[in-house]
């Protein structure tokens, strides 16, 4: 009986002790659909990415990977997926042939068939002329690609990747994106983990931000700016040290309209009634600058310019996956 | 070594400003640098100090008992060591345990942390950025381990004189020869693995080429005249043997003319002095402004080996051109077979995929290493078949439980018993240490684990390996014995399947004991519990020697049995015991696989 979801958990619990590393989460994939975690460092995501390789157990919850529970039936789970971890570990014993051909034997497949599908994969990777190197005098980047073409050994129906570009280059990205769209063009579902907030654009559908072990949002990247974020962005910088100051000030500027027009005697627009027209919604404090969240940034900076302040840089651009996610795990300082 | 002027001038010492102060650091640093390194890694060693305390005192226990008092009884009545000064034979070795145990000691302390220091963890790399010189940091390691020995030299003599071992007031020297003679030894290994840019295996081929052999061949359980004189020469060369000489002169005053007092003193001092010198020279290539990375062992052997792969790459590919199968026709990916049904979970089927990867690894690896394991029993037969027979008229049949009356000779006596020593060890080594490091350090678990593999497929593959290599290991011993006429080929053939049978017992035990582990220093308790079994389990005499209460203990213990066992198809000499002893490695197979199944997860998954 074909099921209609990829992979369904409801509850995922995850203990270590006292501490809970995912704290009941439900979420569903669907078939051929691309699925991305997004979430800051110890969110939880490589611990969720664990529980659905059948490879860390869970505490809590139920779970369904292709229809089967990967605690009962670990094997026959595994033997569909595709795993790339956050840490290659490849076998530093073999060499690189040896390390595709080997993880295609623990799935049981022939070895005539997969020394051709090993030259295809090395081809993919770009380390064909490295194929009898040892593992060990890979750079990073070359171990990183030889993870990944070893996960597609046994052309796995759900390919799950935590932070599969960590350390490749910009080209062997893209080389890994393309590959990664024809491989869901092909019907393969895919599941991953990224700390790019472009790459999650590019390659997921609908994706869940987690914090703390818990779901903050779900939904489309469009979606999610959407629900999540203003349409525009507009970044300052004052210098170190003033931009904790500059954005209690800037709050009071363009978040109250009254204060704001009346401290405004340069103002002899008549339509720059602040806060409704610019869209303000809040400033996110950066280490090296502001982010002033607003519908129309450009209005805001020239309210930011009519009182007086001068910021040293400025840039208007659209909101992207990265405000939705400083918005829903970044401590917001002033809101 | 200049006084440093401003240093030496009290009127820029003042705590005026901070810079005079970093300045008078820096001269003390130039000073007392090695003073400095050696405190570091004094510190650093008290991190496995219990280790140390427990086993300076406990191995002198351990060997007073089983070689002075249990090897002692049987070389008694034979041997007399009145001409060497000392009254027994407790008193004769004990001065060449110590050095011994020293010289041990030093294979430890100069290799692992100096290749800690300049690889694993760079700490020498550290020190290098404080004032310190290069050679302070060489010195300074030497001189803490040189404490090091001195610790475990002194509570050992202790023990000795408790035990009487030693009677002269003098003997209290012998912690002075036997440190030299550590750092005889140990001086040039260090100046060898400080060289090393990696480590390929080279630590245990040091272990098992040049530790063990001096450790076999310098005449510590018997005078070294016992030996043929080629392999005397080896004592000759051995700074263990020079230890040994000078500190049985200090604790019983064994007869040596004067000559050869200075030449043993001469030839530990030179060494000593010599290797230090090298030592320091080297330290300064690597940590100075030269910054010389260090030989890579190994390398030609690796560019051979790519050169053969490439090769039979290239004639791969030109097999398949010919065959006209082009990459793309590989054809639609084959199911990927799993089992089904009852434990599905834990075993796919699919063993020979794990056992698979265990070969090719073994054939990267260095051929050496792996031939390596053949060498110790070979070695053990030899030092003790040679050296202790002449003081030993035989071993009666009787005492060693054999019926049939008359006496055998001692190295067929110790033969089979060394052989389920060495299927112990092997089947040991590989469910533990192996199966832990493959687990937290290199990972390989995980990895298997996120393929259709069960933790049983893992497990089974990794004893059946374990088995192929101590297979392999036995193979080679029962030919050495073959061809010395110790063994007839129908028990030799026997005595074949017991070592596959007895090294599945322990492997087995083994691998559950694994899963319980959690650090590495539980594994150094575990090495401390197989040593005295290896003493005490009726190899190297029999336990008749010993009272009922010890002889129960002792064959309550897995070792003894399997002994028994080989022994027993050895002399072709079956009784009910027999049954008891396959009966027993029966148990521990079971059990210990049921453990491990038992603990599986927490074995492979953690
Ligand atoms: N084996 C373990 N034992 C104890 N705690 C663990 C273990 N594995 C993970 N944790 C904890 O669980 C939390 C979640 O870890 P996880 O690796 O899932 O984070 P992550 O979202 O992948 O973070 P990152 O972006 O840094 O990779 C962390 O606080 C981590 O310390
Ligand atoms: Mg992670």
């Amino acid at each position: 009986m074909p099921v209609e979801h990829a992979i369904r958990a409801t509850g995922l619990t995850k203990r270590y002790g006292d501490f809970t590393a995912v704290d009941g989460i439900d979420f569903t994939v669907n078939r051929g659909e691309s699925f991305g975690l997004l979430g800051p460092n110890g969110a939880g995501k490589s611990t969720t990415m664990r529980m659905i390789a059948a490879v860390a157990s869970r505490s809590a919850g139920t779970m369904s990977v292709a229809g089967l529970d990967p605690e009962k039936n670990g094997p026959e789970v595994r033997a569909r997926l595709g795993v790339i971890p956050q840490q290659d570990n490849l076998d530093e014993e073999l060499s690189v042939r040896e390390n595709i051909i080997m993880y295609g034997r623990y799935f049981g497949l022939p070895r005539r068939w997969l020394s051709a599908k090993t030259e295809e994969l090395l081809e993919f990777a770009q380390l064909t002329h490295k194929a009898t190197s040892r593992v060990e005098d890979l750079s990073g980047g070359m171990k990183r690609r030889l993870t990944i073409a070893r996960a597609l050994v046994n052309e796995p129906e759900i390919l799950l990747l935590d932070e599969p570009t960590t350390g490749l280059d910009p080209q062997a990205r893209h080389i890994l994106w393309d590959r990664l769209f024809r491989l869901r063009e092909s019907g393969t579902t895919l599941v991953l983990t990224t700390h790019h907030m472009d790459e999650a654009e590019q390659l997921c559908e609908r994706l869940i931000v987690v914090d703390e072990g818990r779901i903050m949002a779900e939904g489309s990247p469009a979606g999610l700016i959407r629900d999540h974020s203003t349409r525009e962005v507009l970044e300052l910088r004052f210098g170190m040290d003033r931009n904790q100051e500059q954005a209690q000030q800037l709050t009071t500027l363009l978040g109250s309209p009254g204060p704001a027009s009346s401290n405004d005697p340069v103002s002899s627009n008549g339509s720059a009634t602040a806060g409704r027209d610019v869209g303000f919604s809040h400033v996110e404090v950066l280490p090296d600058r502001l982010l002033v969240y607003a519908g129309s940034a450009e209005s805001a900076l020239e309210q930011i310019h009519a009182a007086g302040l001068r910021p040293m840089t400025s840039l208007v651009r659209r909101s992207s996956l990265e405000d939705v996610f400083l918005r829903l795990t970044g401590r917001t300082l002033v809101d | 070594m200049s006084t440093d002027p401003l240093t030496a001038d009290p009127a820029l010492k003042g705590p005026a400003s901070p810079a005079a102060d970093k300045q008078a650091m820096a001269g003390r640093a130039r000073r007392f640098g090695a003073l400095h390194q050696a405190e570091r890694t004094l510190r650093s060693m008290r991190a496995y100090g219990t280790v140390i305390i427990f086993s300076s005192v406990s191995q002198p226990i351990m060997y007073i008992l089983a070689m002075g008092l249990g090897l002692g009884v049987l070389v008694g009545e034979g041997g007399d060591f009145a001409e060497y000064g000392a009254s027994s034979y407790l008193m004769y070795i004990a001065p060449a345990i110590l050095a011994s145990t020293v010289a041990m000691a030093a294979g430890i302390e100069f290799t692992f942390p100096v290749m800690e220091g300049f690889k694993w963890r760079r700490l020498y790399y550290g020190a290098q950025a404080s004032p310190l010189s290069p050679g302070q940091i060489a010195s300074g390691h030497i001189l803490a381990v040189s404490v090091r020995f001195g610790i475990h030299a002194a509570v050992f003599t202790v023990v000795l004189y408790l035990f009487g071992a030693i009677s002269s007031p003098l003997g209290v020297l012998m912690i002075v020869s036997a440190m030299l003679g550590g750092l005889a030894i140990g001086l040039p290994i260090m100046a060898y693995v400080s060289t090393l840019r990696d480590e390929k295996g080279q630590m245990s081929l040091i272990q098992r080429f040049v530790i063990m052999p001096l450790f076999l061949f310098s005449g510590t359980f018997y005078p070294l005249t016992n030996l043929p004189g080629f392999l005397q020469v080896l004592g000759w060369f051995s700074p263990i043997w020079h230890a040994n000489e000078l500190g049985r002169l200090l604790a019983f005053g064994q007869p040596t003319p004067a000559w050869l007092i200075v030449v043993h003193v001469l030839y530990l001092l030179g060494i000593t002095v010599t290797a230090w010198l090298v030592t320091v020279r080297i330290f300064t290539r690597r940590l100075g402004l030269e910054e010389w990375r260090g030989r890579t062992p190994g390398a030609k052997a690796d560019a051979r080996r790519q050169d053969r792969l490439a090769v039979k790459d290239a004639s791969d590919v030109a097999r398949s051109a010919a065959a006209e199968t082009a990459p793309a026709s590989r054809g639609e990916l084959p199911r990927i077979s799993f089992r089904r049904g009852f434990g599905a979970n834990y075993y796919s089927g699919n063993i020979r995929a794990v056992f698979g990867r265990g070969l090719t690894a073994i054939r990267n690896n260095r051929g050496v290493i792996f031939l390596s394991g053949l060498l110790e029993p070979v070695l053990f037969l030899t030092s003790f078949g040679l050296g202790i027979s002449p003081m030993i008229a035989g071993v009666d049949a009787e005492q060693v439980g054999l019926s049939g009356g008359g006496t055998i000779s001692y190295a067929a006596f110790i033969a089979p018993a060394l052989l389920a020593v060495s299927a112990m060890n092997g089947a040991i080594f590989d469910s533990t240490w192996n199966v832990f490091f493959k687990l937290k350090i290199t990972k390989l678990y995980r990895t298997m684990m996120s393929t259709s593999l069960g933790p049983v497929d893992v497990a089974v593959g990794e004893i059946c390996l374990a088995l192929f290599r101590g297979g392999l290991y036995a193979l080679g011993f029962l030919g050495v014995l073959l061809v010395g006429g110790l063994v007839d080929p129908l028990a030799a053939v026997l005595m074949w399947f017991t070592a596959l049978f007895v090294a599945l017992g322990f492997a087995s035990v083994g691998m559950a004991v694994t899963s319980f582990m959690t650090r590495f220093q539980q594994m150094d308790w575990m090495m401390m519990v197989l040593m005295p079994m290896f003493l005490f389990s009726a190899t190297l005499f029999p336990i008749s020697v010993y009272p009922v209460g010890v002889q129960a203990f002792i064959q309550a213990l897995p070792l003894w049995h399997a002994v028994e066992l080989m022994r027993d198809i050895a002399f072709w000499d079956f009784s009910g015991l027999t049954l008891v002893h396959i009966g027993y490695y029966l148990v521990m197979i079971v059990a210990g696989l049921a453990l491990t199944t038992y603990r599986m997860k927490k074995l492979f998954l953690r």
